[in-house]
Formats: C-alpha cells, structure tokens, sequence
C-alpha cells in the first residue's frame, strides 16, 4: 500500500515536471523506472494470496483476507507468534496511522519548494562543502550567465570591490533577510541541492535595499540586477553587496533549486 | 485430491483460482487508481494553509522517500534474484574452507545481495537453515548491508571521497563484522545463541515452499516492501522533523563537538532505522553540522543495529545474545567515529 502511494507521487511528479523540486535531476530516469516496475509488481502481488513463509508452522488467515491485505501490514509473521493479540490491534493502528500520513504528505498536499524558513535555519552560505565544489573558472569567466551559487561562492573567493565594477550582475532568487542585518539586507538565494531537497544549502547574493521590506517579502522570487560594491556601513557581514539597479518580482521558476 | 497436509513438509499454498486472481488483480488496479484519482484532484490551495516550517518538514521529509525509494525496490529486486532464480545451495558449495577466509568472504557476499539490512535477516536465518555457523552468518548479517555495491554508490554520490568517510565506512563495516564472527566462532555452543523456536526449526530440514517462481518473486516483493516502507516513511518523517524543529544551535554546538557528535549520531542512527542503501542521503543533511567522525559512526553502527533491526533479530537470537552484540558494535563504532575525528 505504502508502496502503491510512494509509486503514484513519484510518477505524478515526473510527468508534471515538478520531480525537481525533491531531487536531483541525474536520478530522474532511475527513479521513474524503478517506480514503474515496482508498480508491476506490487499490483500483481495483489492477484496472489501470500505465500506461507518457510519458518512459519500456520497460516492463520482466511485466504481472501489474505489476498486484500497483503501490502497492508507490517506484520512480519514471525514476530507475531505467541504475541497477545492486543499487539495485533496496536500495529495495525500505527499502520493505518502511516499509511493516511503518507497518503496526505504524497497525494494530497501540492509540491512545494523549501521555503525561507529553512534558508534561515541553514544559515545563508555556510556550507563550505557546497561552496568549495566545482568552482567554475570565474575570474575571468563570462559573467552573464551565473546563479546566485556563482556570484555568491566568487564574492567569497575574491572580495576585491574594484573587480566589479564593470559586472553586471542579473540573478533570480527568493527573497530572505539578512541574519545581521534584516532591515536594510536581503538575499536573493536558492538552495543548492547535491542529492535530495533534505540536504539543499541556501545561497545567495546580499542586495542592499534599506527598507526593503516594505516592497518586499520573505519567500517572494525577484529578478535583481545591478553591480556590486564594498560594504557601506551596514551590518551585515558581508564585504560586498549588491547595489540593485533594477529589482522586479518574478514567478518562481520550473527549476527552484541550483545543482 | 489427497487432503492430509504431510507431517513434515508445510502444506502447498492454495492454489489461486482464475477468478480469485482476476479479482486480486483488480483490486490491486483500483487501489492505484484510487490514488491518482486522489492525487489528481487534491486542490493546490491546501498548501496555502501550511507555515513555513511545516511546508519545509513535508517537502524535505518527502524528498527522502522519493529520493530511496528506488534504491530499495531496486534492492529487493537483487535480492529476489539472489533468493528465488540461483540454484539452491550454489553460493554455499563455492565457500572456501579456511574459517578466518570464509568469513571474509562471506562479509562481501553483500555484493551478490545488496538489501536493506532488515532483508537480510531472512536470509540469514535461510543460511544457518542451510549449514552456515552463527558466528559466519552474523558476520553476514552485519557486513552484508555495508559492503555492498548499492550502499557504496550512495555513499559515494553523498560524501565523494571527503574527509575519509565513504573509506571509513567500508573498512569500518568489514572489521567490525569480521570481529563479530571471531568473537561468537570462538563460544563454545553456538546453537545456544539462537531462540529455542529457531534451533527446532534447524533440526529439521525444511523443503522449498513449492510455488512458481515468479509467483514467489511477486510475493518476495510484496512482503519486502510491507516491511521496508513503513520504516522508511517514519524515518523521514523524522528526518524532516528533527531538520525543521531542532534548533540549529543545539545542532552546531553537538556537531562539533569531538566526543558528544559521534555519541548523537550513533543515537539517531539507532532510532530511525532507514535502510543502508540510502542513509548517506539522509545523513547528509547534517553533513556540513556534525563532525566527520559521527557521520561515519552513524554510518557503520546504524546499517548493523537499530530498533527494528533487533526487532527482526528477535525471531532468531536470544535477547542476551543482541544484547551482546550491540554493546560490541557499538563500542567498535564509537571507537571508529572517535577515531576519525581525532585525525581529522
């Protein structure tokens, strides 16, 4: 059953696009055909009463109870001999209790991206591991083209203001305040993901916009462009910051996340 | 048609008639079909109602599930492979003599059956039903979910070669396993370690269950997974859980600490209970928290004793003798962790 709800998520979110949003696109391909053929076989597992297990004196059960429950339980027969059966009644709850709670978290609830709460919670550009890998060759590399990851891993790398100057910066991100600073810094970040949405790290670009709460909030997706700067006096720990020049909201992307 | 079940052999399963099939089948298409239909009506708006942190506990809790579920079906495929398609005893006849080689061998015998950890209990008490010592086969039981191709692939796409880890595991896991089956090769009566039920199902020599074999690979993997997927959803519940609730001070404070990190870990490890194939994506997580060391302790001691492990090593073992074994693995695995912090 857990299997069955497992398999249809998985699907539903590959042929909607949204399989992105929980992991990295290099497993898509593996992950929908083993769903595939996980679907086969659990549907077919259906169209058998269970097999009794070799170890196991009796089966117990009447054969068309069987047949509809089998993928129900977590019993494993073994475990259930010589139990009182008020066990029995407290495993299948707590099964029913799993399945209806993965039943909603799969089915019912909308996909969603990780939020800035969590942005928050990680702590914006702290993870070296993510920031360390595969830098690409930034200095002296086309700039138009990079993610908040580029800016954010170069600006660490080299802090030199006079470098930017002639940089235009035009980056996509979602809006979460400055840990230091919340009033007059925000962050243009996503998260970068290696595996699994579970250990995406946030990135991000500091922009300096004091006030900027009052056009903007928390977890809003906004194209920011503009060139970066030394630091003016804020508090915010950051050497640089971004001086936005142009600054609109935009839709969250297909693709939140940066790999 | 003879009615009398045999004394000795269990009784053939009831055949299942064509209608009875077509009626389970059907079923089974309905339930699927139940859950598109909720899954495609389910309105966008329920989201709306969610905080932050709770939106975050789904959506992260979620990803790991989707992110291993694959990896165990694709577990359970290998090892129905191994179980019901090779010829009876094929891997025991090709077992070297020499006890110290066979029960190295036998620790990389994971690679030929590469399942969560809980799928190798049956097999393991398949083993010593066939002739395997208990020493060897709990060499087996706790090497096996380590040393195996899928573990190290998902090992390795989560931590690469940083800081040791993926290394540490490999040879922490192959160590430990191997002390275990000295250890317990060296008591002077093995059978005494296994529950009474188990030792009389030794004495007599089971039959195969006569079925087809596709039909016990249909079934295999239906047992599998009503086994497996319970605990991993939990598992990332709780993952998710701890992410979105645990403050992220109490994390850093525990993480770096040297002695206290391996210990946490090695704690969590034994509570969630999530399948080795796939616990260096969950584990991951707290990759840039918890020094190097926890995360390789976590990583050796939770694939060999957890809560359900011990569930499911009940129906073999005697309490004493799982009490045993979690005190050594885990002292070897707090040695390791501590170990790879002190280097690091």
């Amino acid at each position: 059953m857990l299997a069955l709800i497992g398999i249809v998520a998985t699907v539903w979110l590959a042929v909607t696009g949204r399989l992105g949003l929980y992991i990295h696109p290099r497993y898509f391909e593996f992950t929908v055909i083993m769903a595939v053929i996980g679907a086969v076989l659990v549907v077919a597992a259906f169209a058998f009463t269970p097999l009794e297990d070799e170890h196991e004196e009796h089966d117990e059960h009447d054969p068309d109870a069987s047949a509809l429950a089998s993928g129900e339980h977590t019993h494993e027969h073994d475990a259930d001999r010589g139990r009182p059966t008020r066990f029995g009644t407290l495993r299948a709850a707590i099964a029913a209790v799993i399945v209806a709670g993965a039943a909603i978290a799969l089915l019912v609830l909308p996909p969603a991206t990780l939020t800035s709460a969590t942005a928050t919670q990680r702590s914006i550009n702290s993870a070296s591991s993510t920031l360390d890998q595969n830098a690409p060759a930034l200095v002296g590399g086309d700039t138009s083209q990079f993610s908040v990851k580029d800016w954010a891993l170069l600006i660490r790398q080299n802090p030199d203001a006079d470098y930017y100057a002639d940089k235009a910066v035009d980056v996509v991100g979602f809006v979460t305040e400055s840990p230091d600073d919340p009033d007059n810094v925000f962050y243009v970040a996503r998260f970068a993901v290696t595996c699994c949405a579970v250990d995406a790290q946030p990135v991000g670009v500091p922009v300096y916009l004091p006030g900027w709460k009052e056009q903007y909030s928390a977890d809003e997706w906004v194209a920011a462009s503009g060139t970066f700067a030394a630091n003016p006096g804020s508090s915010s720990a950051e050497q640089l910051l971004l001086m936005p020049e142009d600054l609109a909201s935009t839709e969250q992307p297909d693709q939140p996340y940066v790999f | 048609m003879s009615r009398i079940p045999l004394p000795v052999h269990p009784a053939p399963p009831r055949a299942s008639s064509r209608p009875r099939q077509a009626l389970g089948l059907s079923l089974g298409i309905a339930l699927l079909l139940l859950f598109v239909a909720i899954r495609l009506l389910a309105p966008e708006a329920v989201g709306d109602v969610l905080s932050n942190s709770v939106q975050d506990f789904f959506t992260l809790s979620i990803s790991v599930v989707i992110e291993s579920l694959p990896f165990v079906f694709l577990g359970i495929l290998l090892s129905i492979g191994v179980q019901v398609w090779l010829p009876d005893g094929f891997l025991l006849r090709h077992l070297p003599r020499n006890a110290v080689i066979r029960r190295v061998t036998i620790s990389m015998l994971g690679v030929l059956l590469p399942v969560c950890e809980c799928g190798n209990v049956p097999l393991a008490r398949g083993l010593i039903l066939r002739g395997l010592t208990v020493g060897e086969s709990l060499t087996f039981l706790l090497a096996a979910p380590i040393l195996n191709p899928i573990t190290i692939i998902t090992t390795y796409q989560a931590f690469g070669w940083s800081d040791g880890i993926l290394v540490s595991r490999i040879l922490g896991g192959f160590l430990i396993a191997n002390l275990i089956g000295w250890i317990y090769s060296r008591h002077p009566s093995p059978m005494s370690l296994l529950t009474p039920k188990f030792q009389a199902s030794c004495a007599h020599a089971h039959d195969e269950v006569h079925a087809t074999r596709t039909r016990r690979s249909v079934d295999m993997f239906a047992k599998e997974t009503s086994a497996m997927l319970p605990a991993l959803f939990v598992g990332s519940a709780i993952a998710g859980l701890i992410q979105v609730a645990v403050s992220r001070d109490l994390l850093v404070t525990l993480g770096q600490n040297p002695v206290l990190s391996v210990f946490a870990l090695m704690a969590l490890a034994f509570v969630i209970a999530i399948c080795s194939n796939v616990d260096a994506f969950f584990i991951l997580a707290f990759g840039s928290t918890f020094m190097p060391g926890a995360i390789v302790a976590f990583l050796v001691f939770g694939p060999m004793i957890d809560i359900k492990m011990l569930a499911l090593m009940r129906t073999t073992f005697t309490a004493k003798t799982l009490v045993q074994l979690t005190l050594i693995v885990g002292l070897a695995s707090a040695a390791l962790g501590l170990g790879v912090n002190a280097l690091a």
